[in-house]
C-alpha cells in the first residue's frame, strides 16, 4: 500500500470505531443499533488490516481475544434474557421498563438505562450485539489474511 | 447534567478496543502522541458538530464519541503499549 494510505489509515479507524460506537449508543432510539455500530467499528479494524496487513496492523486481535468478546457478547444476551424470565416468567422481559410492574424496584433500577428515556435493557442489548458483530466481522477478515499466510506456507513445504 | 449511560457504555466500548492497539516497534511507521492530540481536537470538532445524539439535550458535544475515544486512549495507555 501506498505511504499516504499508511499514514491515514489508522486515525480514520480511531473516528471510525468512536462514530460505531455513538452509533451503538443510540440504537434504542435511532434507525441502526448493535449490528450497524459493530459493523461500523468492525470496518475500521478492517480497513487497518487491509492497509497494513495481518502483521503490522496497529490494531491486533488475537484468537483468544476475539473468543472471549464473542462469549461476552453471547453470555450477556442470554443472561438479560433469562433475567427477565427469573425475575417475571417472561425470556427477554425489559426489567428496566417494568411496563406490566410486577417487578421490585430495586430490579428495576439495576437494569435501568441512565438516560432521560429510560430504555431498559435495549441499549445493553445493543451494546453486546455490538461487541459481537465487532469481533464476528473482523475474525472473517483475519481468517481470510491468515489463511493466505497459511497456503504460502504449505505451498513453501 | 449530563447523562451517565452513554457516557459509561461508550468509553467500555472504546476501551477494550484501545486495549488492542499494539503498534509494532519494528515497523517504520510510528503514531505517536500528537497523532492522539490531533485525533482529539478532530473528535471534539466532530463531536460538537452532531449536537447531543441521539435527541439528547445535556450538552452541546455527542458525549458518546468523546467517551468512546477517550476509552480508546486509556485503554491504549494501560494495556495497549506495544
Amino acid at each position: 500500500m501506498s505511504t499516504i494510505l499508511k499514514i491515514i489509515a489508522f486515525p480514520a479507524s480511531v473516528i471510525l470505531i468512536c462514530y460505531g460506537a455513538l452509533t451503538i449508543l443510540g440504537g434504542h432510539i435511532t434507525p441502526g443499533g448493535g449490528f450497524q455500530g459493530g459493523a461500523i467499528m468492525a470496518s475500521g479494524i478492517i480497513f487497518c488490516l487491509v492497509v497494513y496487513g495481518l502483521d503490522d496492523s496497529p490494531i491486533k486481535f488475537t484468537d483468544n481475544f476475539m473468543a472471549s468478546i464473542e462469549s461476552i457478547g453471547a453470555l450477556g444476551y442470554v443472561f438479560l434474557g433469562l433475567a427477565g424470565l427469573f425475575a417475571t416468567g417472561f425470556f427477554m422481559y425489559n426489567l428496566g421498563v417494568d411496563i406490566y410492574h410486577i417487578v421490585p424496584p430495586y430490579i428495576v433500577n439495576i437494569f435501568d438505562y441512565p438516560d432521560p428515556l429510560h430504555a431498559g435493557i435495549i441499549p445493553y442489548l445493543n451494546f453486546v450485539v455490538g461487541l459481537k458483530v465487532l469481533v464476528g466481522l473482523s475474525a472473517v477478515v483475519i481468517t481470510f489474511l491468515e489463511s493466505e499466510k497459511l497456503m504460502k506456507d504449505m505451498e513453501s513445504k | 447534567m449530563v447523562y451517565i449511560g452513554p457516557v459509561i457504555v461508550g468509553f467500555i466500548i472504546g476501551f477494550i478496543v484501545g486495549t488492542r492497539i499494539k503498534p509494532n516497534i519494528a515497523s517504520n511507521l510510528k503514531f505517536p502522541a500528537s497523532v492522539y492530540v490531533l485525533l482529539a481536537i478532530v473528535i471534539i470538532f466532530i463531536a460538537y458538530q452532531q449536537g447531543p445524539f441521539p435527541w439528547y439535550t445535556d450538552s452541546v458535544f455527542a458525549n458518546g464519541l468523546i467517551s468512546a475515544f477517550a476509552g480508546i486512549v486509556i485503554g491504549k495507555l494501560t494495556f495497549g503499549r506495544g
